[in-house]
């Protein structure tokens, strides 16, 4: 592609396409001559270039024999140090060894590293759990084992009903200002079960329930079953003996598939023996009443102290009633049934589409937490990385910048 | 007299041949083979750079030392060993050009290293002189990049790596470098 008269054109009038070609031309001249090792042009402009790479290349400054043949025996010997260089050099080699060492262990920090991102994942997840896990026990729909996980067995060892129980007590008598020592403990217990069924088997399912019930010597407080094809469903109170609580969750649980478990239990021992503390005092208060009747010296004294005694009497009632309730509270224990035609549910605990379906909400719960963590880590890390980066690249800059100035 | 040692391959050669295995400097005797394939270039295009013959040694030797501490470092991946080394003796012959510009004690012309020997003829010692007058006109980037090119014998992508440029601004700046010198070889005849 040679252009005859390209060397004589006006520089600035040519296009930007003719002066690559100009470069190109002439650089693939150039290193023509410098492969060849002479002139290989025809044309003179083209020789003359050629001409010049090679007396540039022939003012090419050669080493002395004595330099190279020095050198030559240094790098043969690896370029050895000697005297304080080499004990210079050992001491920051020993100081730059610890720096490398993360270096060699860097398999064995990543493998730390995800242990701990997995375990920072993993914690906040189990804890999640334990908490709604204990308001909610997955239990298999039948068998023994359904009693095992049940929470009131940690709760008979810890000795307070409060330990297990994920609900939040209620009512006056906490038991915090309550002496432990003094006498047995009162513990109201309740428990909520659902179970699921077909649709036509529902009565079935709610006649199981009033048989477990009488079975276990309780009885059914109040049911409300209702069965057809758009709402089927109920739900029955028990009332148990509280010591038979778990057996009769177990035979309730045999009925049919579990949906939802609870238990939770509530210490009342301290407005148990507050009540009967004050149901003392009352009849102590009436012995002493009648006392003073029997001595009045006057009618109107004598009324007086008939009205109190009325007071009194109510009082005592009322102390006796309440005592009465939280008896019947902690002597029996309340179970919720929930029945629910399974055709409409979606999933049943237990069974083994619920299983896969909660390894799925698992493997979901897992990820967007692993996410979440990612992001954050990232969010910290990203702009930190940057600013290194920068501030690495800047530095770089800097030092080139200062070394292209030795030759301006 | 020895034969010239090999030149780099041009663009398209480079490009189109595979590194030799000795080029890459992993052991102790491939870098020996490095050093023999490569000093005389180093030692010229540092030489170019001070012009100094002393202060070139003394670079030369610092580079190939550098180059053989940091040898593990070289990754093939960033270009030709070639590339690497030049690389290396650029960044040690402008430390040295730094020292001495903080210093300012070589404020008077160095060194002839190039001085005629006696069985120039006289066309190539005149020739030789006007290429040298031509090359005292050009800024310390246009003689670095003659240097490299000429008397390191590295080809464009080569010098580009050495660099930090890209192919095509070397190509670019070399054709304005060498068109320029052509000129004020012009004016110096």
């Amino acid at each position: 592609m040679k252009q005859p008269n390209r060397r004589g054109a006006q520089p600035e009038r040519r296009s930007g396409e003719h002066r690559r070609l100009d470069t190109d031309t002439d650089l693939a001249v150039l290193e023509a001559a410098l492969r060849e090792g002479r002139v290989t042009a025809a044309d003179p402009a083209e020789r003359e270039l050629q001409e010049l790479a090679l007396a540039l290349e022939a003012d090419t400054p050669e080493p002395r024999p004595a330099f190279a043949e020095q050198l030559s025996k240094r790098v043969e010997a690896g370029f050895p140090r000697t005297g304080r260089a080499a004990r210079a050099r050992g001491g920051a080699r020993r100081r730059l060894a610890g720096l490398r060492r993360p270096r060699r262990l860097l398999p064995a920090l990543a493998v730390a590293a995800t242990l701990l991102i997995a375990l920072a994942v993993a914690v906040p997840l189990l804890s999640r759990d334990q908490t709604t896990g204990g308001s909610s026990v997955s239990a298999p729909s039948t068998g023994e084992s359904a009693d095992d996980a049940a929470p009131l067995q940690r709760e008979s060892r810890s000795g307070m009903s409060q330990t297990p129980s994920p609900v939040p007590p209620t009512g006056t008598g906490t038991g915090q200002d309550f002496d432990p020592k003094r006498g047995q403990r009162s513990i109201e217990r309740s428990a909520s079960l659902s179970l699921e069924a077909p649709g036509a088997e529902l009565d079935r399912l709610a006649e199981g329930v009033a048989r477990v019930a009488d079975r276990q010597r309780g009885f059914v407080l109040r049911s409300s079953v209702s069965s057809g094809e758009e709402s089927g469903g109920g739900s029955l109170d028990l009332r148990v003996p509280a010591d038979r609580l778990r057996d009769t969750l177990r035979d309730l649980s045999a009925l049919g598939k579990v949906r939802s478990r609870s238990e939770s239990g509530q210490d009342v021992t301290a407005t148990v023996v507050t009540a009967s503390d004050r149901l003392e005092s009352a009849r102590a208060e009436r012995a002493s009443l009648l006392r003073r009747l029997r001595r009045a010296g006057s009618d109107s004294q004598a009324e007086t102290l008939r009205q109190r005694l009325d007071a009194n009497a109510i009082e005592i009632r009322r102390l006796r009633s309440d005592l009465r309730s939280l008896r019947l509270r902690t002597d029996y224990a309340g179970i919720t049934v929930s029945l629910s035609d399974e055709s409409r549910s979606g999933d049943t605990l237990g069974g083994p589409t619920d299983s896969t379906q909660d390894a799925l909400d698992d493997a979901v719960g897992s990820l967007q937490a692993s996410l979440n963590f990612l992001l954050r880590a990232l969010g910290t890390l990203l702009p930190l990385g940057l600013v290194l980066a920068a501030t690495v690249a800047g530095g770089r800059a800097l030092v080139r910048g200062r070394r292209e100035s030795a030759l301006a | 007299m020895d034969p010239p040692p090999p030149r780099s391959r041009g663009v398209n050669e480079a490009l189109a041949q595979p590194l030799p295995a000795t080029a890459v400097p992993r052991e102790a005797e491939s870098f020996e083979a490095l050093y023999e394939r490569t000093f005389p270039r180093v030692y010229a295009y540092v030489a170019s750079l001070l012009r100094d013959r002393a202060g070139a040694e003394d670079v030369t030797a610092q580079a190939f030392e550098r180059a053989y501490r940091k040898r593990r470092g070289y990754r093939a991946s960033r270009g030709t060993v070639e590339a690497w080394l030049f690389g290396i003796a650029r960044n040690a012959a402008l430390d040295e050009l730094r020292r001495r510009k903080r210093r300012a004690t070589l404020e008077t012309e160095p060194e002839d290293l190039g001085a005629p020997s006696l069985d120039d003829h006289a066309e190539t010692a005149l020739r030789r002189e006007v290429v040298r007058a031509a090359l005292a006109r050009l800024d310390g980037h246009e003689r670095d990049l003659v240097a490299l090119k000429f008397q390191g014998g590295l080809s464009n992508t080569e010098i580009a790596e050495a660099l930090g440029l890209s192919e095509s601004n070397v190509a670019t700046k070399l054709h304005r470098t060498v068109t320029k010198l052509r000129e004020a070889c012009r004016e110096a005849a």
